[in-house]
């Protein structure tokens, strides 16, 4: 078990380390944020009665199409210089590795989001004062669910040529049930409710990590095999 | 040869890519502390092989045990093979420090500050600890595979091209390197276009053309540059 927790903290500190130096992954999707953003705000009007409910799909369509830019980097640059055969070679636990990628993608998706509500209550004129820390909660689950079954497809796709392309296609379909509880869940909130009134939506995310993330952790090493 | 446990047993190993055999065929035994040297022209399956002995790459027929397991499925023989691929396996945005201890994290290694800079050493990179490897140049890379690649102490190295790119003190460095492996007793498996570099370390030998052993050779017997046009052992007489 302490190889399994050493490896995965190597993975992700391996991870963090390099997008902190790149920012392969976050550098494009702050980007892909604030365009997306910034086209809805011209689009639906800069206040919140413009939103009319549609705040939430705003953010969660702009965070999944974000994390997809971010997903496609999370593998590819171990398929460059053939350094998942070198992850693969090691005696470590492929599952411990798979969490490493996952966290840090969690991660980066996390600091898009921290971003993005500001960014969104500015242009919105959004008073986060009443509902920050309700929508930090919907955002850490919901971003948990999309982290799990995203690293997995990323996986799955890194090893075809089309992978860019290929990634969206496969994923958006499977993480749609995240999305629409995600999406519920912070439409609650922003309408003035509390977490307790969007349960379901929550327990959908927790589910939807729970099950991703264990198929993932079965699936992994046929996944990363040849 | 040292006795005990072959380090490699193929038996009718064989691979394809779809309809495209890479490998077909193969019989192979390759004693412990002993030196093969594969030898072929570019697409000839000897990346294929070494592919398959790794675990990276699993046969579509015939067996295979490597350290006496299967690699693709025991981390215990992972644990104890290192490879030197034609890539180098290496991070471009850690520094080449990083990527040690990176990797001996993963292989369960105790890496100190000690033992990462007595690797870098070794091949000639201590000065260059702390840059990036996408600052290095080729063989400043292929080298640091090489550490990395022996950096847990291998009973198995694999060795694909492991002199592309290096210069002539670079390449003296890693010959140095495999005669103080040959005599710590530590199996190597080595394909190459350069085989004069290796000759003397050979104790067996190895060509494939087309996925198929055309000969094969003993320590001191003479491997022909084309097969058929020198003496040259039937693929069969050997073990």
């Amino acid at each position: 078990m302490k190889g399994w927790w050493s490896c995965m903290l190597a993975v992700l500190e391996r991870d963090l380390r390099a997008e902190c130096r790149a920012k392969e992954r976050l550098g494009p999707m702050a980007f892909f944020l604030a365009s997306t953003l910034l086209v809805f705000c011209f689009s639906l009007g800069p206040s919140v009665a413009g939103l009319d409910g549609a705040g939430a799909g705003v953010l969660w369509s702009s965070f999944v199409l974000a994390s997809v830019l971010g997903l496609n980097r999370s593998f590819a640059e171990e398929r460059e210089n053939a350094c998942l055969d070198a992850l693969l070679l090691a005696p470590a636990d492929r599952g411990a590795v798979f969490t490493g990628k996952m966290l840090a993608n969690f991660a980066a998706l996390a600091c898009i989001q921290a971003a993005a509500l500001p960014a969104f209550a500015v242009l919105f004129n959004l008073d986060l004062g009443r509902v920050w820390l309700r929508l930090l909660g919907v955002f850490l689950l919901g971003g948990a669910a999309l982290s799990a079954v995203g690293t997995l497809f990323a996986a799955l796709s890194s090893s075809l040529r089309l992978r860019e392309t290929l990634l969206p296609v496969l994923l958006l379909p499977v993480a749609v049930p995240v999305l629409i509880a995600a999406t519920d869940a912070t439409s609650v909130v922003l309408t003035g409710g509390q977490l307790g009134d969007c349960v379901s939506c929550l327990a959908v995310l927790a589910v939807a990590w729970l099950v991703f993330y264990t198929l993932a952790i079965m699936l992994i090493d046929r996944v990363l095999e040849e | 040869m040292a006795g005990g446990v072959p380090a490699v047993v193929a038996s009718g190993l064989a691979k394809s890519y779809g309809r495209l055999w890479a490998l077909r065929q193969v019989d192979l035994m390759v004693a412990p502390g002993s030196f093969l040297l594969i030898t072929g022209p570019s697409g000839a399956g000897k990346s294929t092989l070494l592919g398959l002995v790794a675990g990276l790459l699993r046969p579509t027929a015939g067996e295979l045990r490597v350290l006496a397991g299967d690699p693709g499925r025991d981390p215990a023989v992972r644990r104890r093979v290192g490879i030197v691929a034609e890539q180098p396996m290496l991070y471009e945005e850690l520094s080449a420090a990083e990527n040690l201890r990176f990797f001996a994290r993963l292989y369960g290694v105790q890496a100190g500050s000690g033992r990462i800079a007595l690797a870098l050493e070794r091949v000639g990179l201590l000065r260059r600890a702390d840059s990036r490897v996408r600052t290095l140049s080729r063989g400043m890379k292929q080298r640091l595979a090489w550490a990395r690649a022996v950096l847990h102490e291998p009973r198995l190295l694999l060795l694909d091209e492991p002199f592309s790119g290096l210069d002539q003190h670079g390449t003296e460095l890693l010959l140095a390197q495999l005669h103080a492996l040959r005599e710590r007793g530590v199996t190597c498996l080595l394909a190459t276009h350069q085989p004069q570099l290796v000759q003397e370390l050979a104790d067996q030998r190895l060509r494939l053309l087309d996925g198929r052993v055309v000969c094969r050779a003993g320590a001191t017997e003479k491997l022909p540059i084309e097969p058929g046009k020198d003496r040259c052992p039937p693929a069969e007489a050997l073990p």
